[in-house]
C-alpha cells in the first residue's frame, strides 16, 4: 500500500493569486455601496441684516401665499389683487418681468402657511428666472 | 564584434504578460487609499417629510461649507445633532461662521412646518451674518406638465 507514500496535496500557504479577486471584490462592493449624498435645493442669498433697501413700488410683484396655499397676485402701485394657483405663478412672472427686468418677486408668506407652500411658490419664481427675490412675512 | 545570429534570435527580456502577482497591492492600495479618504458624517438622518421642486439645482459647494439646518416634524431646530431653541440660532450659527465665512446653511425642513417658523429662521441667520441660505428641494418630476 502506498498509503505512506501519499504525499500531503494541501498547500499551507495562502493562495495568492486569487487575492487581487477578493481585494477587486471589496473595492467593487465599496464603490457601489457609497452613497454620495449630494446637496441639492434652492439657493437664495438673504439680505445683510438691516440693509434692507427701498424700491420703488412699481418694481414690486407681490406674490402672497396664504395658508391654503392659494397665490393672491399684487402689482406694487395697483390695488387690484387676482388669486390664482401656485402653478400660474411662473406664467405670470414671465409676463412681468418681459415688461419689466428690474421687477422683485417679493413672496409674502402667511404665518400659518405651511413650508411647502412658500417652497411650491419659490420653485415658480425660480423656473420663471427671477433673479431679484425677497422673502417676507404677511403681518410685519 | 558581430551580433550572434544576426540579432533575430534575442528575445525579449521583458515579459509581455501583466504581473498578477502586485495586481493584490494595487488593489489593497486603491481599498485603503479609499478608506482613509472618505469622511464619514456623523449626523443623525432626521426623520422628515422633504418639499419637491422642479427648479432644485445641485449646490456645488465642498462639504465643509455646508450647514445642515434640520426642522423635525415637531418645528424642533437641529444643528450638529443639537436641539437649538428659535432664538438660540444666531449665537449658534455666528462661531460657525466666524470661522468659515463660506458657509451655506441648508435648510432641511418638513414641508408641513408653518412659516413664521422659517421667517424666525431666516432673521436668525440674517443676524449671524450668515446669508448664504439653501432651501433644501427634493428634485419634483412632472409628468404632465399643465398646459398654458
Amino acid at each position: 500500500m502506498p498509503i505512506l507514500n501519499r504525499k500531503q496535496r494541501v498547500s499551507d500557504e495562502i493562495p495568492t493569486a486569487s487575492m487581487a479577486d477578493i481585494a477587486f471584490l471589496l473595492l467593487v462592493f465599496f464603490l457601489t455601496t457609497t452613497v454620495f449624498n449630494e446637496e441639492k435645493g434652492l439657493p437664495i442669498v438673504l439680505p445683510e441684516e438691516k440693509e434692507e433697501q427701498e424700491v420703488s413700488a412699481k418694481n414690486i410683484l407681490f406674490l402672497i401665499v396664504q395658508a391654503d396655499g392659494s397665490v393672491v397676485v399684487r402689482r406694487g402701485e395697483s390695488e387690484q389683487e387676482q388669486i390664482v394657483a401656485y402653478r400660474q405663478v411662473e406664467g405670470i412672472l414671465r409676463q412681468e418681468l418681459a415688461a419689466n427686468e428690474n421687477l422683485i418677486a417679493a413672496i409674502k408668506t402667511d404665518p400659518s402657511a405651511a413650508y411647502r407652500h412658500m417652497i411650491n411658490v419659490l420653485d415658480e419664481v425660480k423656473k420663471a428666472g427671477a433673479e431679484r427675490i425677497s422673502l417676507q412675512m404677511v403681518g410685519e | 564584434m558581430a551580433v550572434k545570429a544576426g540579432g533575430f534570435k534575442r528575445r525579449s527580456g521583458t515579459s509581455s504578460d501583466i504581473p498578477s502577482s502586485s495586481m493584490a497591492d494595487i488593489a489593497f492600495l486603491l481599498l485603503i487609499f479609499f478608506m482613509v479618504t472618505t469622511v464619514f458624517r456623523r449626523e443623525k438622518k432626521r426623520d422628515i417629510d422633504w418639499v419637491n421642486a422642479e427648479a432644485t439645482k445641485k449646490i456645488d459647494e465642498k462639504r465643509k461649507n455646508i450647514l445642515h439646518l434640520w426642522i423635525d416634524t415637531d418645528a424642533q431646530v437641529w444643528i450638529n445633532d443639537q436641539a437649538i431653541a428659535d432664538q438660540d440660532i444666531a449665537q449658534v450659527v455666528r462661531p460657525l461662521y466666524a470661522e468659515n465665512r463660506e458657509i451655506v446653511i441648508a435648510v432641511r425642513g418638513d414641508r408641513d412646518v408653518p412659516y413664521s417658523k422659517i421667517n424666525t429662521i431666516t432673521k436668525q441667520l440674517q443676524a449671524a451674518g450668515a446669508v448664504r441660505v439653501t432651501f433644501a428641494t427634493r428634485l419634483e418630476q412632472r409628468m404632465s406638465r399643465p398646459r398654458r
